[in-house]
């Protein structure tokens, strides 16, 4: 399967984004100013608690040493534990935060692809009609504001002045994700804002160079209806520039959310990488980043497979 | 000529709304079609020719307005909406492409993009549609059409997909066929080889064909009458014969003398030229769209005056091509032949070499078993594939040979923009196999490059001035600033242009000029050779003329030796001393040019000879079909490369055996197993 | 020139976008001397006042602070450290891009490898993170972060542009008569992609106000009480119920400049997609 072999190639470059990246991620923590038994134990701590407490961490070993302990607990899913809440381990607060994560990335995605599309479709169609001027300005300046920016200002309109939505979207102790679905509509729509401006311009681009190519000529002068042409001709080869956008933004999406669910107090990956800077928890932050990273490149490998897939060109090579 | 046209076009006048205001694409223009006709459209590009088709099919850009009447069996296409403009293209009236690979959409099939056609203008169901779509393209001769169906364009070569569209374009049997410029992108066998069935199809469905082409050759052999257009108007429409032989415009008779053609030679003839370049037309023009680039011009001229009909059947808005009252002045000027003038023609009569080094007076470049391999990470292709060749000092070598020939390649080779993979090039006896960066200044000043595309071969962001003053400066070394721009006007002036030139940018001259200004760069070091890479392909033919003209003076005058690469052997004929003939990065033939065109030949050379277009219609001989594609480069080619598609090919020889080098005259080599006399004879198809 | 204008004519959102653009640039340039509050100074009579009340234009936050006169301080350090941003990476883009595309083979594919890594990490958490665990940003070090954290996409068009010239003859030419490797890509190559590099250090210049935002937002930007845009919008995100002016007009001046900015650069890209 031929396919495939584009796939195969990127593993490879996969594996090595990820080791350059973890060592990054952890060389960059581990040398930060400071002392991390100290800052665990506070400033009035007495220098043989904190020399004790190095030991036990290890600390005293080489860089390399700890990296290769810190990685390994990595690959057999050790997250390690916190140091900030000192002894809890990363794992048992991480999963359930990456899943309010997920529901949110999810819910967004639903928003905003079949959104941007049409809109980005339409704009292409009707090029230097007003209804494109319109979408276009639309994309152009939602794709401009930063998130929490766009977050106030649905904030103040749906949360303070109509108080359709809550104001922060903090989910009650004891209480799971999917009793509290409301709290995820506008930190969704916030992401949908800034995702839609990318997408649907960059669906308009696209939709336009393939209008304009031989091969819709073709349609258009073989008596084809536009619907056709549109929906049959252009659509396909269109819509193909578009996945790829969209799988590459994955991973800017995961750094949006952490703007968003800082925001609006979403006990979610953003704001928990958040508070992790916020408190130097060194082995958290770690954790963060990687899996941010993680997202990133699977997503580009997840789409590099679809785009050969759905095109003819990779997935028959050879001809002329 | 009693019967109905098919197709009548009055008064039809196309305008493009532009920011700098409305510009004229067609103007009054009036055409008649008729039943089973195939009328030839030429002009140079920019005259409308393409606007013309787009107008009868309603597709032109937005900011277009098209008035007066397109008859079509009797009703005004003019008057239709788009709707039901739908049920004409592609059913009454259909469309072939220049571009056939880009015409064809890249993510459906190619049965998908067949279907389709009957499927909405005959309602077939699925498998009525398929069936329908697999016995056009076998109508095309394409055989396995069950497998090309099934496959994307991507899959099939270039020739391929133009009988594809073709097909495509017959499947609703169509009252009228419009061809634009369809062989443009083709090489000339496959050429060739396309205007056969097209012409076969014409008759068989008894349709009306449209020829747009810039080529009178390819024009010449598929039509009944001719329209010569000119700036949005049609200047000239006559029989074709007629029109060819006793044509009536000035700017018929310059377009055909433009072309240089079999038997035209830089010796005793210069090619016509027409000055000046096709300009925009705005609304407000009157009188004779071609009368500031005409010779033959008068005080009348300046006003309008239409189409008329000179002869029975040949109209024509001006008849004033052979008036004497203004005398000639370049058309096919013979030139005196000047003793000794050429030293290089003069040596190469007694020099004896084939490919021995080292015997006769010594060649000025040699290239000894060079090979060229582009690796890739899945195959290797075979550019050169151990090539023997020389150019002598003084003398004019003309590469010629279809696209992927490694004709390209060995110009960049000999330049010094690539290197060898194995072999030796030899320049004036000093090895130059390096790129560029490996050479000495002093070869790097004798061989100089004329790239086809000046529009790209001069960068866009410098003035004429930059463009000549930076190589003065590198390679004269010449440290004043007056005195290069000494050199400067003295080079311009060697290409016929003036010192304003200097000031100019480079992106604001016409495509002839910006080639003057490539070709005065490359004599700005006096250089030995010169490796011209089809210079003029990218111009129109009545440029074209002027810079082969021009490139012949300055080799007259200044002995340097160019490396001619052209896929036109008409260019090649009339510019060349020597003739290499070049398939899949092998030589076929080489020799006296006189000897290459004429019999005995190599069989490839027989069929680019036969398949090369003609401008003399009383030649219309049968070209030889060459069977399918040239083979995939990247194949180990055990016997001849050509064996595949020749039509000589001794079975259980050709495809085993390399052939060996015949040698039959000094000069003059055949690598071919067959007989002399069997490479006179006429082709046995 | 006339071309600009006539695009001009055809984007009239250009107009109030300059308009925009030029009046925070005044702003920024003088507007500090002109205010009648200082960024600092706390109004104990008027704490979360609305806007109007007590010559406050846009009103106070809970600590009575002028909004208006910390918006117009924080115009300084946003665009100086945008536009100082746009400029460095686009500026060590170039270099990079141009030298990894122009260079190609084993150099080229270093490049990319490398920026793959850098571009598998968000810029937004890339410097956050790193901001984080500096600590205590100042204009110099938030200039930095976000300068290396855009460096691999500006990288990546200014590769993208030189290769769309690297091909085309004139290079060629230029080869064929012994010139320099950085004669050809400053001289040959450079004039001719200045049109998309400007459009992409405009861009930039946009994302950067937006980076620059979001950090002084996610507390990880300059430090108070230096009044930053961002840091202004979480710091009084409590009391957007009782004083939504405190939030909101630090929004709207983000969103109308990023706004205007990305307008502007929209309307270069079209000019420039026209011309080639």
């Amino acid at each position: 399967m031929t396919f495939f072999r584009p796939f195969f190639r990127r593993l490879g470059g996969m594996a090595i984004t990820l080791i350059a990246m973890s060592i990054l991620i952890f060389l960059l923590v581990e040398l930060m100013p400071g002392d991390a038994a100290q800052r665990v134990l506070g400033q009035s701590a007495t220098p043989q608690a904190v020399a004790a407490l190095r030991e036990s961490m290890g600390l005293n070993d080489p860089v390399w040493v700890r990296y290769g302990r810190w990685a390994t607990g990595m690959l057999r899913g050790d997250l390690g534990t916190s140091l900030y809440m000192r002894g809890v381990p990363i794992a048992s607060i991480f999963w359930r935060k990456v899943g309010n994560s997920l529901v949110l990335a999810l819910l967004a995605l639903l928003f905003y692809v079949p959104l941007s599309i049409v809109f980005g479709i339409l704009a292409g169609v009707k090029a230097g009609k007003i209804i494109d001027s319109i979408i276009s300005f639309f994309g152009l300046a939602t794709m401009a504001l930063p998130e929490f920016v766009s977050g106030i200002i649905l904030m103040t309109i749906f949360a303070v002045k109509l108080a359709w939505f809550p104001i922060t979207s903090v989910i009650p102790i004891g209480e799971s994700i999917w009793s509290n679905l409301n709290i995820l509509v506008l930190p969704a729509l916030s992401i949908t804002l800034v995702m839609f401006g990318y997408v649907s311009r960059m669906q308009r681009a696209s939709m336009i160079s393939v209008m304009n190519s031989d091969y819709i000529r073709s349609a258009i002068l073989k008596g084809l209806p536009m619907r056709k042409v549109i929906f049959k001709h252009a659509l396909k080869n269109a819509l193909l520039p578009t996945i790829t956008i969209i799988g590459m933004n994955m991973g800017w999406l995961f750094g949006g959310l952490i703007v968003v669910e800082t925001l609006f107090g979403f006990p979610g990956l953003g704001s928990l990488t958040m508070s992790a800077v916020k408190t130097q928890d060194t082995p958290l932050i770690e954790v963060c980043v990687l899996f941010i990273t993680a997202v990133f490149v699977v997503s580009t490998a997840i789409t590099d497979l679809l785009y050969g897939f759905l095109n003819p060109r990779i997935r028959y090579p050879g001809g002329s | 000529m009693t019967n109905k046209p098919i197709l009548d076009i009055h008064n039809l006048n196309v305008v493009y709304e532009t920011p700098s205001g409305p510009i004229v694409a067609i103007r009054d223009l009036a055409l008649e079609l008729n039943a089973n006709e195939a009328l030839g459209i030429i002009g140079e590009s920019g005259c409308g020719k393409s606007t013309l088709s787009y107008a009868i099919l309603d597709y032109l850009p937005s900011n277009a307005r098209r008035s007066g009447s397109i008859m079509f069996n009797g009703e005004d296409l003019l008057l239709k909406t788009e709707k039901e403009m739908q049920n004409y293209r592609g059913d009454r009236i259909a469309m072939v492409y220049q571009n056939p690979y880009s015409a064809l959409n890249p993510s459906l099939t190619i049965g998908e993009q067949l279907d389709e056609v009957t499927r909405i203008h005959r309602g077939f169901s699925r498998t009525q549609a398929r069936k329908e779509s697999i016995q056009s393209l076998q109508d095309l001769s394409l055989g396995e059409a069950e497998g090309i169906v099934r496959r994307y364009p991507h899959q099939v070569s270039g020739g391929i997909q133009q009988r594809i569209c073709i097909a495509m374009a017959l499947l609703c049997q169509p009252d009228i066929m419009i061809l634009d410029e369809p062989t443009t992108a083709l090489d000339v066998t496959t050429e060739a080889s396309i205007l056969d069935i097209i012409g076969e199809l014409k008759e068989r469905h008894r349709m009306s064909l449209i020829y747009i082409s810039h080529d009178i050759g390819i024009v010449n052999k598929i039509s009944d009458r001719i329209a010569v257009m000119y700036r949005g108007e049609i200047v000239e429409l006559g029989p074709q014969e007629e029109l060819f032989n006793h044509p009536k415009h000035p700017y018929t008779r310059a377009l055909i003398n433009c072309m240089p053609r079999a038997g035209v030679k830089k010796e005793t003839t210069r090619l016509n030229t027409i000055p000046g370049y096709v300009t925009r037309r705005s609304a407000d023009e009157r009188g004779c769209p071609f009368a500031s680039r005409c010779e033959k011009k008068n005080a009348v001229c300046e006003e309008k005056y239409g189409l008329r009909e000179i002869e029975s059947g040949h109209l024509a808005a001006c008849d004033r091509a052979y008036a004497t009252d203004v005398p000639d002045k370049s058309t096919f000027a013979p030139l005196i032949p000047k003793a000794n003038a050429r030293p290089g023609a003069d040596q190469t009569d007694n020099a004896s070499s084939g490919i021995e080094p080292g015997i006769g007076p010594a060649p000025l470049l040699e290239l000894h078993e060079v090979y060229k391999y582009y690796k890739n990470r899945k195959r290797t292709v075979r550019a050169l594939d151990g090539i023997n060749a020389k150019i002598e000092k003084h003398d004019v070598l003309g590469l010629v040979g279809e696209s992927g020939c490694g004709k390209s390649t060995m110009g960049h080779l000999v330049a010094g923009l690539l290197e060898p993979t194995k072999g030796n090039i030899h320049f004036d006896g000093k090895d130059i196999s390096l790129t560029w960066k490996h050479r000495s200044r002093d070869t790097i000043r004798d061989i100089q490059l004329v790239f086809q595309n000046p529009g790209r071969s001069l960068n866009p962001s410098f003035s004429v001035e930059q463009i000549l003053d930076r190589p003065i400066k590198k390679m004269l070394k010449i440290r004043s600033r007056r005195e290069r721009r000494a050199v400067m006007i003295n080079l311009l002036k060697k290409v016929d242009l003036g010192e304003e030139y200097l000031s100019r940018p480079s992106t604001r001259l016409s495509g002839g000029e910006k080639q003057r200004i490539a070709v005065a760069r490359a004599f700005v070091t006096s250089p030995r050779l010169i490796v011209c890479d089809e210079p003029t392909s990218a111009l129109d033919v009545s440029v074209q003329a002027s810079v082969l003209n021009l490139l012949g003076e300055l080799q007259e005058q200044s002995h340097t030796s160019y490396l001619f690469i052209s896929h036109d052997l008409n260019v090649v004929n009339y510019i060349s001393d020597h003739i290499l003939v070049m398939y899949l990065g092998r030589v076929c033939e080489y020799g006296l040019r006189d000897e290459v065109v004429n019999p005995p030949y190599h069989p490839y050379t027989e069929a680019l000879l036969s398949a090369a277009p003609d401008v003399n219609p009383s030649h219309k001989q049968k070209p030889i079909r060459l069977e399918g594609a040239p083979p995939d480069p990247s194949a180990q080619i055990v016997g001849c490369p050509f064996a595949g598609r020749c039509h000589k090919k001794i079975d259980g020889l050709c495809d085993t055996t390399p052939p060996p080098l015949k040698r039959l005259s000094e000069t003059h080599y055949i690598f071919c197993h067959l007989s002399e006399d069997r490479l006179r004879g006429v082709a046995h198809l | 020139m006339q071309r600009i204008w006539y695009m001009a004519k055809r984007y009239p959102l250009i107009f109030p976008a300059l308009i925009i653009i030029l009046f925070w640039f005044f702003i920024a340039t003088f507007g500090p001397s002109l205010m009648p509050f200082s960024y600092t100074a706390m109004d104990m009579d008027h704490q979360m006042t609305a806007p109007g009340v007590g010559e406050h234009l846009m009103g106070t936050d809970s600590l009575g602070r002028d909004i208006w006169s910390r918006i117009v301080y924080g115009s300084r350090s946003i665009l100086t450290i945008a536009l100082l941003t746009s400029l460095f990476s686009s500026l060590a883009g170039v270099i990079l891009g141009f030298t990894a595309g122009y260079f190609g083979g084993r150099i080229d594919a270093l490049f990319l490898r490398v920026m793959d890594i850098m571009m598998a990490i968000p810029p937004l958490v890339l410097s956050m993170v790193v901001l984080g665990v500096l600590g205590n940003s100042n204009i110099l070090t938030l200039t930095l972060i976000v300068s290396i954290a855009y460096t691999p996409a500006t990288a990546r068009v200014a590769r993208g542009t030189l290769l769309s010239c690297k091909n085309i003859e004139y290079v060629d030419a230029a080869r064929l008569r012994g010139e320099s490797h950085l004669y050809i890509m400053f001289r040959e190559i450079l004039p001719n992609t200045m049109g998309p590099i400007i459009v992409e250090i405009t861009a930039r210049f946009a994302y950067s106000i937006m980076m620059v935002a979001s950090l002084g937002f996610l507390g990880v930007g300059l430090q108070p009480p230096t009044p930053d845009w961002g840091m202004m919008v979480i710091e009084n995100k409590t009391i957007i119920k009782a004083a939504p002016w405190a939030v909101l007009y630090p929004s709207l001046a983000i969103a109308s400049l990023v706004i205007a900015v990305s307008v502007f650069s929209d309307f270069l890209s079209k000019v420039v997609i026209r011309d080639q």
